[in-house]
């Protein structure tokens, strides 16, 4: 159940680390809540120290703090159902940055990933993820 | 379809009952109910709460059937021969009976008595000098432990 002011970590390698729910998409379907596998606008609140000496970043790109980009929520606090009947529920809320056109914008996802993403669509985050449950 | 087991209670979940919680360092816990995920959150140790299966477990509850545990393990004992003497030499030397025992010892006896006869037959002059000075270095030693003693 994330909306407007929730705060996500960020488990991909784009540099940010924490972000701020802006703006839930498709929110007239969630009543304005965005839960695992649901696209959200976002601000970057907290991002990792950018090297100042040029682009060495090959592979990732750098977010900087203030970035208005888009994320897929990943892992939420909320349990979420399984078609299975069961409740799943992690420990903290997670998301993973997205471009305007749903493509990943880092390259590797540390961490734990919820498996409702693959019924939401988000199968190639679900391929990179470590672990996903 | 899989029967999970309560990480707490020790009980059976069966599916669509319970939740499940995936902690930050990606280990994974089941609940039964909120009671078990409620005490598991407040850190309770279920070693200490009486209802939960480890504890039936450690304080032994209800476990009349498992007493079949109790195998004593017995170990064999083989008898085995050594360098000097085989196998059927030891049983040989231990089921002599008595009697022939004590004819090996009387004619051990005499045999020896026989031998010592010839011994002093054949010199009787330098044991005697011997034999006192045994005698002789016997007593110095009792002396001294005499005098020692005293003290």
């Amino acid at each position: 159940m994330i909306g407007l002011k929730g705060t996500l970590n960020v488990i991909d390698n784009s540099g940010a680390l924490l972000v701020e729910c802006v703006n839930v998409l498709k929110n007239k379907v969630n009543n304005g809540w965005g839960s695992v596998g649901d696209e959200i606008v976002c601000v970057v609140k907290r991002a990792r120290p950018v090297p100042a000496s040029a682009q060495l970043s090959a592979a990732a790109l750098k977010v900087r703090r203030g970035d208005v980009r888009r994320a897929v929520i990943v892992r939420t606090k909320k349990p979420v159902r399984r078609p299975d009947g069961r409740w799943v529920r992690f420990d903290d809320n997670a998301a993973i940055l997205l471009n305007n056109k749903r493509e990943m914008l880092g390259t590797r996802i540390g961490g734990v990933v919820s498996a409702d993403l693959r019924m939401k669509g988000w199968g190639k985050i679900v391929s990179l993820a470590p672990k996903v449950i | 379809m899989k029967v999970e087991i309560d990480v707490f209670s020790g009980y059976r979940i069966y599916p669509s009952k319970g939740r499940l919680f995936v902690r930050g360092d990606s280990k994974i816990f089941r609940f039964g109910a909120s009671k078990n995920q409620s005490l598991f959150l407040q850190r309770k140790n279920p070693r200490k709460i009486a209802w939960t299966q480890v504890y039936r477990r450690m304080h032994k509850k209800g476990v009349t059937e498992e007493v079949a545990k109790k195998r004593s393990r017995k170990t064999v004992k083989h008898q085995r021969g050594i360098v000097g003497a085989d196998l059927a030499a030891i049983a040989a030397k231990r089921n002599q009976t008595s009697q022939v025992r004590t004819q090996q010892r009387l004619a051990a006896i005499t045999k020896a008595k026989a031998e010592k006869k010839e011994k002093e037959s054949k010199k009787p002059k330098p044991q005697r000098t011997q034999a006192s000075a045994t005698t002789a270095r016997n007593i110095s030693k009792q002396q001294a432990k005499g005098g020692r003693g005293g003290r």
